[in-house]
């Protein structure tokens, strides 16, 4: 731009406003608003303009944004939500009443058949006696031979646990375990961020609280200063009169 | 330490997580306001503000250094507030603060001003708010960049891909309606008063 100004370039006279002009044109138009009004007004209505502008003041955001890393847990696979398995799922209310149906029936069954066993509980008896009268048929190198039996099978038994099943469950507790911690930090984290906002906001109601009570007893003094003022007014005016009568007698 | 935008640049593009959530830190506020005084919705600001780093941080690896960082950031954010308005087609709404009541006022402001003061303040914050609303997104942008990030005439341009001239113009011309919506709002300043 050239060191003349024309009256009314309003792009030069926003480049004067913000302090924004080349060398020597400031100068130029310093000197065309000494003279001239309307540029002047202009510049000053501009001026105003921003004035006003600097009250405005966005909204507090909790912001605090940040890029995480993934954590070593989470590495493993991402946690997905599963249906459950269909054994825990709740029945339908037509299976559950098919189910109550069947037991119902095999337990009337089983009613029927007790029934017509008593019946023939007589020659059971009998056929059992006949079994206890005869207990010859069992051996004693029968019963070791079963107790030798027994007794290996209970060792394999105990050896068991501590050999085959004891790897497996230690892993499944240690990831058990990490996704325990993992949810219980989620969790304090949550709480932390919760109990910091209540905090804020408690700060903030007692403090506007605390502002208006004060605005509140400011308007009550100054009401009582308006009306004791009035009073003494009055009470001036009353000893005027009484002044000026007794003047005049 | 304080580092440069630069140094931390460089220091993110090695891999450094830290060092991009403390420029994080360092120009979120500035990005939030931004994109609220040109979006005009808090949650909305918020999440251009977010995405805003977001595409910042997978943009690394391109990002050159030949602008600034800020002005890279600016110019991220600024798209993604155009963006959100394009898919408005609306002018924004502007969250207006309900009334005058001390109670929000106090809650906001420091405790050296008086009620009164910071009701007055807060009026007049709505009105401009209000006003701001009213230009067209390019002027608002520019008197944004101007008046609240302090950006030079050449700068404004390069963000906008306009002139210079454009974009004094486009100041001069939303400094006008402002003023014009503040006089009709009773706002009118001592100085043209007098004038």
């Amino acid at each position: 731009m050239s060191d003349t100004f024309q009256c009314g370039d309003n792009t030069a006279l926003v480049s004067f406003l913000y302090d924004e002009c080349e060398p020597g044109e400031r100068a130029t138009i310093e000197a065309h608003i000494a003279l001239c009004a309307a540029c002047a007004a202009e510049i000053a209505a501009l001026q105003s303009a921003r004035l006003q502008l600097a009250s405005w003041t966005p909204p507090e955001a909790e912001l605090g944004f940040a890029i995480v890393r993934p954590r070593a847990s989470d590495r493993s696979g991402p946690r997905r939500l599963r249906p459950a398995a269909w054994f825990r799922q709740p029945l339908p209310a037509w299976a559950q009443a098919a189910a109550a149906c069947l037991i119902f029936g095999a337990g009337l069954s089983l009613g029927v058949l007790r029934g017509t066993s008593l019946n023939t509980s007589s020659s059971a008896q009998r056929a059992a006696t006949n079994s206890v009268a005869s207990p010859a048929a069992v051996t004693a190198t029968d019963l070791t031979a079963l107790e030798q039996r027994l007794r290996t099978e209970m060792a394999e038994l105990r050896a068991m646990p501590a050999s085959t099943t004891a790897a497996a469950p230690q892993a499944n507790n240690a990831q058990i375990l990490a996704q325990v911690r993992a949810l219980i930090d989620e969790s304090e984290q949550r709480q932390q961020r919760e109990l910091a906002l209540r905090t804020a906001q408690v700060v903030r109601e007692f403090d506007s609280q605390r502002r208006m009570d004060l605005a509140r007893i400011e308007n009550s003094f100054g009401q009582i200063e308006g009306l004791t003022g009035a009073e003494v007014r009055e009470q001036r005016q009353m000893l005027n009169y009484l002044m000026r009568v007794s003047e005049q007698r | 330490m304080n580092w440069t935008d630069e140094e931390l640049v460089a220091r993110s593009r090695g891999g450094d997580l830290d060092s991009f959530n403390q420029l994080i830190l360092r120009w979120e506020r500035p990005i939030y306001a931004l994109a609220y005084r040109v979006i005009g919705r808090e949650e909305d600001a918020r999440d251009v503000c977010q995405e805003t780093f977001l595409r910042a941080f997978r943009g690394l690896p391109g990002f050159k250094g030949e602008a600034k960082f800020s002005s890279w950031l600016y110019r991220i954010a600024l798209n993604l507030s155009r963006d959100w308005i394009r898919r408005q087609r609306r002018a924004p709404t502007v969250q207006l603060p309900e009334g005058a009541d001390p109670s929000e006022v106090a809650a906001e402001q420091g405790p050296v001003e008086s009620i009164e003061d910071l009701v007055s303040r807060r009026e007049l914050s709505a009105v401009v708010e209000e006003a701001m609303a009213l230009l067209p997104e390019e002027q608002r942008t520019a008197i944004v960049l101007k008046e609240y990030h302090g950006m030079t005439f050449q700068e404004i341009a390069d963000l906008q891909g306009c002139p210079l001239s454009t974009v004094k113009t486009r100041l001069y011309q939303g400094l006008s309606v402002l003023r014009r919506h503040l006089e009709k709002n009773g706002r009118v300043p001592q100085l043209v008063k007098r004038v």
